[in-house]
């Protein structure tokens, strides 16, 4: 049986190349060096969008979750462990870019900072979520059990975003979603970012999509459609495994 | 909550009632059984006595690092307190007859009003020992962020208690899930204990057990499905 095209084709792919090559080029070329920090401010262009993605990674589990909860749909519990899973990549991404950046700058790989302190923490809960879903057979009952989880993780989001405003901490306070309206950095500097957040999130977009279709296939069930009389029993395959 | 069927009038306890009669029963496990007290307290104590001995002799360390050190030492502690909530009913096997016959807002409730309570112990205890052993403060807004700060704690315990009552995997898994769900409580309750002005400390430890509070009620019912 032939595969069905995925919805907008080849668009996403070629956006995703597209905006991910305009990244780079700005953020190595065009962009200018950071007067203080040198070449290791680069590393936040690729820094800052991994922790925003990842935010909206964790984002996109709570609605899939509550989605489950009310719809109790096997597909959105199948983005929502997806979105786990990238989310929980580009968080170990950020912490590990954000150690990269803070040998050279702080002159330390680590300290007991609040806001890298609760991003740690915000790993772990999601990876915690993750063992969650393998404390059930039942894919429903998984599903349930990991919503509500996958609820009340989200919560440690905010705390993580606010830390560096509701605690004196060493890491800079948000630059771009900051409490004053205006950000403080250069144009350029400002749409090498853009670009990189753009260029995460199509990724992003397209790593979860394919993990989703990955998932699917995974949990399809061989399910026995009753045969004519006097023909050969066929056997079909129910994506999913049931909704 | 009343009925009539063949002549005879069927009425159900209210929920303050039935509330009751769960916590009772409940603070007579956490007083008397296995889950409770008996294995909490004197965890707590060890680790405060443990904590002088990594920590000390500075009594100034000591006196500083006390009020986070028993912070730490409750969230520890929930997590065994966690099994508190279905205690009584794995003991009776009747945990699938509760949640059929109370409505999920009342168990959650009741559950975590015993867990409030527990911990408000565990916290009392530890503060006491903190006090006689690394010369710790006691303060009014201390204890202000311990009744706040218990109350989001007590709340997100109960949804992962019920987790755990419903499966008997995972439980490892508990103590990373538990752990963070009280870390608003951990730092504003160790702050506003400390800080010259606490009630910014305060606000945020009203505005977690709403959000906790709140998260929890909307999640509990479909942890009472299985």
């Amino acid at each position: 049986m032939p595969r069905t095209p995925a919805p907008g084709g080849a668009l996403l792919p070629t956006a995703a190349v597209t905006a991910s090559g305009a990244a780079l080029v700005l953020a190595l070329l065009v962009a200018p060096e950071d007067a203080v920090q040198g070449p290791a401010q680069r590393l936040m262009y690729v820094h800052v969008p991994a922790a925003w993605v990842a935010y909206l990674a964790f984002a996109a589990v709570l609605v899939c979750s509550v989605a489950y909860l009310v719809r109790r749909d096997l597909r959105f519990d199948r983005c929502a462990q997806a979105a786990a899973e990238l989310g929980i990549g580009l968080t170990a991404l950020a912490i590990g870019l954000g150690m990269l950046w803070g040998r050279p700058v702080w002159g330390v790989w680590w300290t007991w900072d609040a806001r890298l302190v609760t991003t740690t923490v915000l790993l772990l809960v999601y990876v915690a979520y993750l063992g969650v879903r393998r404390m059930a057979d039942d894919p429903h009952v998984a599903a349930r059990r990991s919503a509500a989880v996958g609820v009340v993780a989200f919560l440690n989001v905010p705390v993580v975003h606010f830390s560096v405003v509701w605690w004196r901490t060493l890491h800079q306070p948000p630059t771009v979603l900051g409490p004053e309206g205006s950000p403080p950095i250069d144009p350029v500097m400002a749409w090498a970012l853009a670009a990189g957040v753009v260029a995460f999130t199509l990724l992003a977009v397209l790593v979860v999509r394919r993990r989703v279709a990955g998932l699917r296939a995974a949990g399809a069930e061989p399910a026995a459609v009753p045969p004519a009389a006097g023909a050969a029993p066929v056997i079909t395959v129910v994506p999913g495994g049931g909704r | 909550m009343s009925g009539r069927r063949a002549g005879l009038q069927v009425r159900r306890p209210g929920t303050l009632r039935t509330v009751a009669v769960l916590v009772r029963r409940d603070a007579r496990i956490a007083l008397g059984g296995v889950d409770g007290f008996a294995s909490v307290l004197p965890f707590v104590a060890a680790g405060v006595v443990l904590a002088g001995l990594v920590l000390g002799p500075d009594p100034a360390a000591l006196r500083t690092t006390a009020p986070g050190l028993v912070w730490l030492l409750v969230l520890t502690a929930a997590v065994p307190l966690a099994r508190l909530v279905a205690a009584a009913e794995r003991d009776e096997d009747s945990w699938d007859m509760l949640r059929g016959l109370v409505p999920p807002g009342v168990l959650l409730l009741a559950k975590a009003v015993v867990l409030w309570g527990a911990l408000a112990v565990t916290w009392s205890t530890g503060t006491l020992l903190a006090v006689l052993l690394l010369d710790g403060a006691v303060t009014v807004a201390g204890c202000a962020a311990a009744v706040l700060g218990l109350v989001g704690v007590a709340a997100s315990l109960t949804v992962f208690g019920a987790l755990l009552a419903a499966s008997a995997r995972g439980a490892g898994l508990l103590a990373a899930l538990v752990l963070p769900a009280g870390l608003p409580a951990l730092l504003a309750g160790t702050q506003a204990g400390v800080a010259d002005e606490p009630w910014p400390w305060l606000a945020l430890l009203v505005a977690y057990d709403l959000v906790a509070g709140a998260t929890s009620w909307a999640v509990f019912p479909f942890l009472l499905e299985e």
